[in-house]
């Protein structure tokens, strides 16, 4: 039966300008001829953005036997085509194209920041007409005018390629961004000429290939030439996008999706707050110089060496010594303070962030995905968690599952914007989860290559959703994506750092990175802090514990040091730096080693590197890995079962109406910080449904007082509609709001009592 | 050897003693320059004071000794400084290090910068003095060099 069947070709052979080239069926024209190592010019050709649309006519090729000239970018190749792509015809009329196209443009390249890694320039140069016949005057726009606070748009650039709204309607599918106008007068605009808003907006600056949207912030800042470019990975969020960090003159100045974009995790997209968050550097808060509390307990400047100095000598003059390093902290930070507790007597080195927990093992020995399987699984179910604020690049992911068609199934507390284009969704109560998992085993049922995407906080928090999930994944078979809590948490609890939930009595607190008098737990420790003798922040910014610590060495941000940072789903990526930082200010894992050998200790380790070596070496997580291993793309970590992660006590504590913490993209730190987000920026607030506000006496930005068993703070409440009637959504804003004093370092689930404060 | 050839040598040399002499007292009297001669940067403005640069840079990517940084800036609608949408902020040229290739002419897309025909750029102070500003260089150079005109080169 199955010989009368024709087979399916596996490859076809097609001939471009009389070389053979073999393509998969269903390659484009522009994919074969690139892997023939021939180029064909293109702008609007982007197979991100989806299928291919022929908007610029840039790729006009011959096919022999085809009538006129075809587009390559959305020509896909036959058996026994021939193709001229430079032969007299293709190149007239790439020429011819190309001279159109630079009718209107006003080829003010020495003003544009575009100038110098512009593909409408490359292409000219490679394809195009060396002068232009066109003598008549060049259409004119107002220029240039803000699409938003960072975006500008330059209408005079634009070449009308439908790259930025095909982002816009197909890939973050805000449906902000469209054409206006036709033939000449063509430009693209929001329908109703607000500005647009999306939390991808930076994207379209990436897609442009002309320098028609460019990024304000960025405007006018540096060339291409001028700049070092270095791959990077934002460590802003869990997801950990690979970037690219411009750096003129020791200085990032721009942070883009890398020109190669590593499919595996971001595609190349990047949210708003990583592409603007690197201002944060040069806020009012850095700290600049190092700082040591004198006699009269005033803290006063000194040199690097000094204040390492004091920091030893008092490590030194205590009887134990407790290193904490912050959840945001690399591989080798984490590793160099277990290294250095291990080596200063009665020392221990613990990490802040979110707790172990026994019950999620079995959803963690679940086969791993990665984010890019997202895009080929028949369903996936997302439970618990944010992504739209707290993991963003997950929810472009999720929204493509969609158009591929996909099922998309939601479950969860909170309100997301994918709710409207999920298959199935149920909105459950704090604390009920399991009454939404029945939908889920449906939705995965018979789908090919299901996964389950779960949120780390949310089932820590009830052990009997975590289990039911995990038999209803292992029944259908789903693999699994863990949406983690902490940026680094994955890392450093692989390193065997046990979480720090209670206050320390140590002789001396280094803090590295980490400020436990604003994270979940802050008014334990501020009862206790007083009992530390001696406190050393390794701080980038001020926070409570500079303001409190005994020296304060100034240290380097994500964008600035040399490291290792596990990625939401388990890949190993490495940060490179792409600033030179603060003069006076030195990377955690100098200041880790320095303080070794002030204290007498040394550690046998010079670089990170040689740490990096010495993490692979000891923690069976990391075994096999390398900086050159993990290299540019970054590469998976192997999970190892905890046998010791405690079990914790999720029963919720205190009276009153459940406490659901949410975190808005623009409501961290970061955002408070960047001058770049100025316009974006959300603080601290508590989100009630309607009916929940009323009952309470409380309306829109009143100021209410959130009191839970741990602390009390004073919110702005916001009546939300959609939110679910029976919980207090609190997103807790930047460290400095005061919203961590309502939770226990245990982050156990959590009542509250709500009143109007006077 | 004949007497011939060293009676020869020695015409030549009583010749060369009846010239005009070729030195120059310098520093009193300078040696004039070919008009195409390239000494120190000038940056121009035009007639109604704005600068010719808009602080693109390509001097500096066509500099070969990397001596030019530009470090551009939008213009301010009210207090317009070039003509373009951006201007040079900073504009600095290391003479330390300049070879005087005329690149940065050659590049500029508005003839902001020219080479002019000063070439007495001696300092006692290498970053202090010969670090040339944007003030600087918008400036004619106080000496000024006589030019070799083609009268003068001929005759």
């Amino acid at each position: 039966m199955s010989d009368a069947l024709p087979t399916k070709p596996t490859m076809v052979t097609i001939s471009i300008n009389g070389k053979e080239v073999q393509a998969k069926p269903g390659t484009i024209l522009v994919e074969a001829a690139a892997q023939a190592g021939i180029e064909i010019p293109i702008f609007c050709y982007e197979p991100r953005l989806g299928p291919p649309i022929g908007a610029c006519r840039m790729c006009l090729v011959e096919v022999e036997g085809m009538r006129g000239l075809q587009t390559a970018c959305s020509t896909p190749v036959a058996p026994d085509m021939v193709v001229h792509t430079n032969n007299e015809a293709a190149a007239t009329a790439q020429d011819g194209v190309l001279e159109l196209l630079l009718a209107n443009h006003p080829l003010d390249c020495p003003v544009c920041d575009k100038g110098g890694e512009c593909p409408l320039q490359d292409r000219t140069f490679k394809f195009g007409p060396g002068e232009t016949r066109f003598v008549e005057p060049k259409r004119h726009f107002p220029k240039p005018l803000d699409l938003s606070t960072e975006v500008a748009i330059d209408r005079e650039r634009c070449i009308a390629c439908f790259r930025c709204i095909r982002f816009s309607q197909d890939v973050s599918e805000d449906g902000q961004l469209g054409f206006q106008e036709r033939g000449a007068g063509t430009e693209v605009a929001t329908f109703s000429g607000e500005p647009y808003e999306s939390r991808f907006s930076g994207n379209i600056i990436d897609l442009c290939p002309v320098g028609a949207l460019t990024s304000i912030p960025y405007r006018f800042v540096s060339r291409p030439w001028d700049v070092q470019n270095a791959p990077s990975v934002c460590g802003l969020c869990p997801v950990g996008c690979n970037t690219e960090l411009t750096m003129r003159e020791g200085e990032t100045k721009r942070t883009t999706g890398r020109p190669n974009p590593n499919m595996t995790v971001e595609e190349g997209w990047l949210c708003d707050k990583g592409r603007w968050g690197y201002p944060a550097a040069w806020s009012a808060d850095r700290i600049l110089r190092p700082l040591v509390r004198d006699a009269n307990g005033t803290m006063v400047e000194t040199s690097l060496e000094a204040a390492v100095d004091a920091a030893a000598r008092l490590i030194a003059a205590s009887s134990a010594t407790q290193i904490l390093v912050g959840a945001a902290s690399t591989v080798e930070d984490g590793f160099l303070a277990q290294e250095l507790a291990a080596v200063l007597p009665n020392a221990a080195a613990s990490r802040l962030g979110f707790p172990d927990s026994a019950d999620l093992e079995p959803l963690r020995a679940l086969p791993r995905a990665e984010l890019s399987d997202i895009d080929t699984a028949g369903a996936v179910a997302v439970v618990g968690g944010d992504v739209t604020n707290r993991h963003p690049i997950v929810e472009l992911r999720l929204r493509k599952l969609v158009r591929n068609r996909g099922a998309l199934a939601m479950v969860g507390p909170r309100t997301s914007p994918l709710d409207a284009r999920a298959t199935f969704g149920a909105r459950t109560a704090p604390g009920q989860l399991s009454s939404g998992l029945a939908v889920l085993a449906a939705a995965l049922e018979g789908a090919s290559a299901p996964l389950i995407i779960w949120d780390e906080a949310d089932l820590a928090n009830e052990p009997a959703a975590a289990a039911e999930l995990a038999r209803i994944a292992t029944a259908a078979g789903a693999r699994q994506i863990e949406l983690a809590v902490d940026v680094n948490g994955r890392g450093l609890r692989a390193l065997g750092l046990p979480c720090q939930t209670a206050p320390v009595a140590a002789g001396a607190l280094v803090a590295v990175n980490a400020d436990p008098l604003e994270s979940p737990g802050a008014m334990a420790w501020a009862d206790a802090i007083d009992g530390v003798g001696a406190i050393i922040a390794v701080a980038t910014h001020r926070s409570a514990i500079t303001e409190r610590a005994d020296v304060v060495l100034p240290t380097l941000m994500h964008h600035e040091v040399e490291g290792v940072l596990v990625s939401t789903t388990g890949r190993a990526q490495r940060l490179r730096p792409g600033s030179r930082g603060p003069r006076e200010a030195a990377a955690a894992w100098e200041l880790l080693i320095a303080l070794s050998h002030r204290t007498g200790t040394p550690l046998p380790f010079r670089t990170p590197a040689q740490a990096f070596a010495a993490v692979a070496a000891a923690r069976p997580p990391f075994a096999g890995l390398s900086y050159s291993v993990v290299g540019d793309e970054g590469a998976p970590t192997t999970h190892v079962a905890q046998s010791s992660a405690p079990q914790r006590s999720t029963d919720a504590v205190g009276d009153g109406i459940a406490l659901v913490v949410t975190t808005e993209i623009f409501g961290d730190a970061v955002s408070w910080r960047s001058d770049a987000l100025v316009s974006r920026r959300t603080p601290a607030h508590l989100v009630l449904a309607p009916q929940q506000a009323a009952t309470l006496g409380l309306v829109q930005d009143q100021r209410a007082r959130v009191s839970s068993p741990f602390g009390t703070c004073i919110l702005p409440v916001v009546v939300d509609a959609q939110a679910p009637e029976g919980a207090a959504f609190v997103a807790m804003g930047p460290p400095a709001s005061g919203t961590s004093a309502l939770l226990a370092g245990e982050q156990v689930p959590v009542n509250v009592m709500i009143e109007v404060a006077e | 050897m004949s007497i011939q050839a060293t009676l020869k040598g020695f015409g030549v040399t009583f010749k060369a003693m009846l010239t005009k002499p070729e030195t120059i007292g310098y520093p009193e009297h300078k040696t004039p320059v070919h008009p195409r001669f390239r000494g120190r940067h000038r940056l121009w403005r035009y007639e109604n004071g704005l600068e010719k640069c808009v602080g693109c840079s390509l001097c500096a990517a066509a500099c070969p000794s990397d001596c030019i940084r530009v470090v551009a800036e939008e213009n301010h609608p009210d207090e317009r400084v070039s003509a373009g949408e951006r201007f040079a902020r900073i504009y600095e040229i290391n003479m330390s290090r300049c070879i005087f290739c005329g690149y940065c002419e050659i590049a500029c897309p508005f003839d902001a910068i020219t080479l002019e025909n000063e070439y007495e750029l001696s300092e006692y102070d290498r970053p202090r003095d010969l670090i040339y500003t944007k003030s600087q260089l918008l400036m004619p150079h106080p000496k000024s060099v006589p030019n070799r005109t083609p009268e003068a080169a001929n005759g």
